[in-house]
């Protein structure tokens, strides 16, 4: 069952086509991460599913409802973390999160108690500060807060750790997987790493439509291109290598990466023992996210 | 109906906390004491001036004021206090568009309908407030130190002064759903109400413009029929209505 449907949505603007007919399943349960270049179409593809943009084209249904723009029906099932969320700066954060539960029609104690809760979980118990004062990281975990407020069937977040530093990105990782046995995620960012520490399922937009989607596992297996880390012990011997073989490619002064088959590195092992070519190591590299991404882009 | 409380409860902590209604009270209520003061401070000031207008040749004899005095300075000083209260609302809802602030809200499943209602409620209410609490101090000083009852229609004039401002409020909120600063919110409302004015100097139509509605002091003096004010009283009303009522759809369909 799918928490979020997205049809063939397309959106311009200006001369600009952003999406191109983007097609797209979330399945419920999941953490989805949402992938793109920087101005790939992942805000726009989210403000879209959120009724704040119109869709030239296509549809979208949350939790079997069909998204209409202006309208804000479908958001009842949503809780949503905008990249850099912004607060009305005059309140403290439980005013916030009591005045966002008045405004989802959260009864007050239930509303009081599930403040409480949330801000245990992200950090802010306590804190009595107006939301002026507060850092962009505790802004993030107030953000956090109030998506989970009305307890949401989806909670989208859009880059939420692109603005943090280091401590920032591992506390809002923290709080997501903390989350996800609570709510379907969906993630959108550019930091791969992050996503390939928190995601189960994965979608790459690249050019305005989607070009891979599944699990985690699936596009690793689909797109999988083997390669090997060759270091030779000297860096004449890795030049004399690249002069050889085309398709390898320098990764520092004396290290190799071969793609492709294992016939590939044989062939390249070959030649090695045939001229006595001393070498360091040779290694398998497991596939990243990175170069899953690049070679689906590629492609 | 909650969630509409709720966001009027948010304007208005907004306005408590950002020192608004404080910084508006205080005009408001320095207008209020101003009317009496100016009226009560002129024969004093005339006699200061005697002496240097008898060495220019004029003589000035002796000045009385009365109520009428006072109530002629209200509505001089009342425009005053109409625009010290839109610019500084203005912003009311450009800020949240800007700041992004409304973004979060409307994701909560606030109907966008509410966010107009709620703003436009406490702008009303607030105008309401101030400006009747204006004329509470100068009728109040008036009948202290002379005696109201010299003017006619009193209330039925000040209530022609307050809807002007409901109309300048109502196109406030229709240009604030449709413009996305500050300054554009108040270039719209100001050349509306331009408009609306310079209508009124055409005579055939003058009756049915809301500008005439600027003139009802002259009811203080007497000699002139409330009934007069009637048409531009209507029209002032629906004009004040369908502006809001429009900025609904506005609102529905802008980007925020």
């Amino acid at each position: 069952m799918e928490i979020l449907k997205i049809e063939h949505l397309k959106k311009r603007f200006g001369d600009k086509e952003v999406l191109k007919g983007v097609e797209m399943t979330v399945p419920e349960h999941s953490v989805f991460g949402f992938i793109g270049r920087n101005g790939a179409g992942k805000t726009t593809t989210m403000k879209t599913v959120l009724g704040l943009l119109k869709p030239d084209e296509g549809d979208i249904y949350v939790a079997g409802e069909k998204v209409i723009y202006g309208q804000t029906a479908t958001n009842r099932h949503i809780g949503y973390l905008p990249d850099v969320p912004e607060f009305y700066p005059f309140m403290t954060a439980t005013e916030y999160l009591n005045f966002c539960g008045e405004i989802t029609g959260v009864n007050k104690s239930e509303s009081r108690k599930r403040s409480e809760e949330l801000l245990e979980l992200v950090g802010l118990a306590g804190e009595k500060h107006r939301i002026q004062g507060f850092s962009r990281g505790m802004k993030q975990r107030l953000g956090i807060a109030q998506a989970l407020l009305n307890r949401p069937k989806l909670l989208i977040c859009d880059e939420p750790t692109s603005a943090l530093d280091p401590v920032g990105r591992k506390e809002i990782l923290d709080i997501l997987q903390a989350v996800k046995e609570q709510t379907t995620v969906l993630f959108s960012t550019h930091i791969l790493s992050d996503v390939e520490r928190i995601c189960s399922d994965i979608a790459f937009l690249n050019d305005g439509v989607i070009v891979e989607q599944g699990t985690l596992a699936e596009i690793q297996g689909k797109n999988r291109t083997e390669e090997y880390l060759l270091e030779t012990t000297r860096e004449e011997e890795a030049k004399n290598l690249l002069q050889v073989f085309p398709n390898i490619q320098e990764l520092q002064k004396n290290q190799l990466s071969i793609r492709g088959s294992e016939e590939t590195l044989f062939k390249v092992l070959k030649y090695v023992a045939d001229n006595k070519i001393p070498i360091h190591k040779v290694e398998h590299l497991e596939p990243t996210l990175e170069s899953l991404f690049l070679e689906v882009v590629k492609g | 109906m909650r969630s509409l409380i709720a966001f009027m409860k948010k304007e208005w902590m907004e306005q408590v906390r950002t020192g608004r209604i404080v910084i508006l009270g205080i005009i408001f209520v320095f207008l209020g004491i101003m009317n009496p003061a100016v009226a009560k401070l002129t024969p004093w000031l005339m006699e200061l001036v005697s002496e240097s207008m008898a060495e220019m040749g004029m003589t000035l004899t002796a000045v009385q004021v009365d109520a009428m005095d006072s109530w002629t300075q209200f509505y001089k000083n009342i425009p005053i206090g109409l625009i010290a209260f839109v610019l500084m609302q203005s912003g009311l809802f450009t800020k949240e568009y800007q700041s992004g602030t409304l973004v979060l809200t409307l994701t909560k499943g606030l109907e966008r309908y509410k966010v107009v209602l709620a703003k436009t409620a406490v702008l009303l209410g607030l105008w309401s407030v101030y400006y009747w609490m204006c004329y509470a101090i100068t009728y109040c000083y008036n009948d202290i130190y002379w005696e109201n009852s010299i003017a006619s229609h009193l209330g039925f004039a000040a209530m022609c002064w307050w809807l002007v401002g409901i109309l300048v409020i109502a196109f406030m909120v229709l240009f604030s759903a449709l413009m996305d600063s500050n300054t554009a919110v108040l270039t719209c409302t100001g050349g509306a109400f331009l408009a609306v004015y310079l209508l009124s100097l055409l005579p055939k139509v003058k009756e049915y413009t809301p500008a005439m509605l600027m003139s009802s002091s002259a009811l203080l003096i007497g000699g002139v029929e409330v009934a007069i004010y009637y048409k531009a009283i209507m029209i002032a009303i629906v004009m004040s209505i369908a502006s809001v009522a429009l900025s609904i759809p506005v609102m529905n369909k802008r980007k925020v």
